[in-house]
């Protein structure tokens, strides 16, 4: 029988599955329960969809197969790749630059002395892009104009990367703080996205119009080794030894990074200073 | 709030708390919580990424590679979805990147275009005409009340192996859908979280998967 409320049973039924989950507005729900009251026929469908229901939950519970082998093996990538562990980390991450590989929280010093070698910078986004990582690009206009023209040529237009989020630019024109704060959070929204990993690509502006000063330079890479070792990221710094002062090749350089990469060899760095202890010396000097 | 809502909020806050701190424990290093959400998820998470790849192996990477997803990203997780969104989400990325790669089209990213065709949960033969005069849309063929013992049935091995065949016979959108939702056991919430669809269309791929799994068992349902 049609309801004084006017559901038809036909209608009804296409209500079902919401009204299962509670997901009715309160009105709809009422005219169902209306409808329900007297039609034993809807109530034997509703009776039906929820031992359906019910019986697609049971397949999961009587499904859980054991696989010790299995679950030995994730323990042990949890024992050795994690960030809480300390050791060495597998260089699992291609760097696109010669035949290099990094490990996830790396913050590398490249440095490069000829075009080849700063082109080559395009091939570490690029090498990401490949495989559906986030990749930022923090550079003065200069560099930056040459690095989106490299990855066109790679076949990965930068227009269209960054219109799909896979691409970001962050400038360099605020202050240090900032930058590393919007660093953090374009690699941690990457991350919630369920990305793999986020490369990060500094073509610092020594000098530049509104970029800041060296010494704020100098401290943001002091921070940026510490703000990423336990992410997903590989951040890499081009130093072009052709231009820069000796100051900014040893103290950002060199004294910033872990680990350097020069032709096609990437080392750790001797030379490298820890943040707490070159920031206190970088204030001491005036 | 109804009373339903006022528990679900309730359990919601006790997972949020348990999300931290199992996100905690993983940050620390503590083997046993990472144990128990292997034993917990990954059951689940292997269902899922044969969805997409056919392949077991193939699929068995995809899973191995979304727990290093979760493991070297536990720092950076923001918490802004639960703990079981983000690793759904995580392995549901990386399954569409490898199912592209191994050449196979992947039907997923256009779900919104999956919900426009209306289908019937019911076989419209089954109810009088629209335009009957005292009963339109009533049943004439309603479905047969359930018998004494629904709970064996539920936990037959032939119930299992008739909503098997009905879930394959699904659309891949669907079937998706549904094994999330009624399968595993996540909200529509965590759904479409997952995979990136509104809830509207959610409820609307739900229903016509529920729909079309209990049209199939109706003939084996008149017995329990």
């Amino acid at each position: 029988m049609v309801s004084s409320t006017g559901m038809p049973c036909q209608e009804l039924v296409e209500r079902v599955s919401s009204y299962l989950d509670d997901a009715l507005p309160p009105a709809e729900r009422g005219r169902c329960d209306e409808h329900l009251r007297t039609c034993a026929g809807c109530c034997a469908y509703l009776a039906q969809m929820e031992l359906v229901v019910s019986a697609l939950g049971e397949l999961r519970r009587s499904e859980g197969e054991e696989n010790a082998a299995e679950k030995a093996r994730l323990l042990d990538l949890f024992r050795t790749r994690a960030p809480h562990n300390r050791a060495p980390r597998e260089r699992s991450v291609p760097l696109g630059i010669a035949d290099a590989f990094a490990a996830p929280g790396d913050h590398i010093g490249y440095l490069c002395e000829d075009d080849q070698e700063f082109d080559a910078t395009a091939g570490f986004l690029a090498a990401g892009l490949e495989r559906d990582e986030v990749c930022v690009l923090l550079g003065h206009d200069a560099a930056n104009a040459r690095v989106l023209a490299g990855l066109e040529r790679h076949g990965l237009p930068p227009y269209d990367m960054q219109r799909r989020d896979r691409l970001h630019t962050v400038s360099g024109q605020q202050p240090t703080d900032a930058l590393l704060r919007e660093i953090d959070v374009r690699i941690r929204a990457a991350v919630d996205d369920g990305v793999p990993m986020v490369r990060v690509l500094g073509h610092l502006g020594w000098e530049q119009p509104r970029w800041p000063a060296e010494r704020e330079i100098l401290s943001l890479e002091a921070r940026v080794t510490d703000a990423v070792r336990n992410l997903p990221s590989v951040v890499l710094c081009a130093y072009d030894v052709r231009w820069l002062s000796g100051r900014r090749l040893l103290l950002g350089g060199l004294e910033c990074h872990p680990l350097t990469l020069r032709r096609a060899a990437l080392r750790h760095n001797e030379h490298y200073v820890a943040a707490e202890q070159f920031l206190a010396r970088l204030s001491a000097d005036v | 709030m109804t009373e339903a809502a006022a528990n679900n909020s309730g359990a919601a806050q006790v997972a949020a708390l348990d999300n931290l701190s199992v996100i905690d424990a993983l940050r620390r290093g503590d083997e046993g919580a990472f144990a128990r959400l292997v034993d917990q998820y990954h059951p689940s998470l292997r269902r899922v990424a044969r969805l997409y790849i056919a392949n077991r192996a193939i699929a068995d990477e995809v899973v191995q590679d979304t727990w290093l997803g979760v493991i070297q990203g536990i720092w950076a997780f923001e918490r802004r979805s639960s703990l079981k969104t983000w690793i759904f989400r995580i392995l549901i990325n990386r399954a569409k990147t490898r199912a592209a790669r191994e050449g196979r089209s992947v039907p997923f990213p256009r779900f919104d275009a999956a919900v426009e065709a209306a289908e019937a949960a019911v076989a419209p033969h089954r109810f009088q005409p629209v335009d009957h005069p005292t009963e339109p849309g009533r049943w004439t063929h309603p479905p047969p009340d359930l018998g004494a013992s629904p709970e064996r049935w539920l936990l037959a091995q032939e119930t299992r192996q008739h909503l098997q065949s009905a879930i394959a016979e699904l659309p891949e959108h669907q079937r998706l859908v549904l094994i999330l939702r009624d399968v595993e056991g996540c909200s529509t919430e965590e759904v479409c979280n997952a995979l990136g669809i509104q809830e509207t269309n959610t409820r609307v791929l739900l229903h016509r998967a529920r729909a079309k799994v209990r049209a199939a068992l109706e003939p084996y349902l008149k017995r329990v």
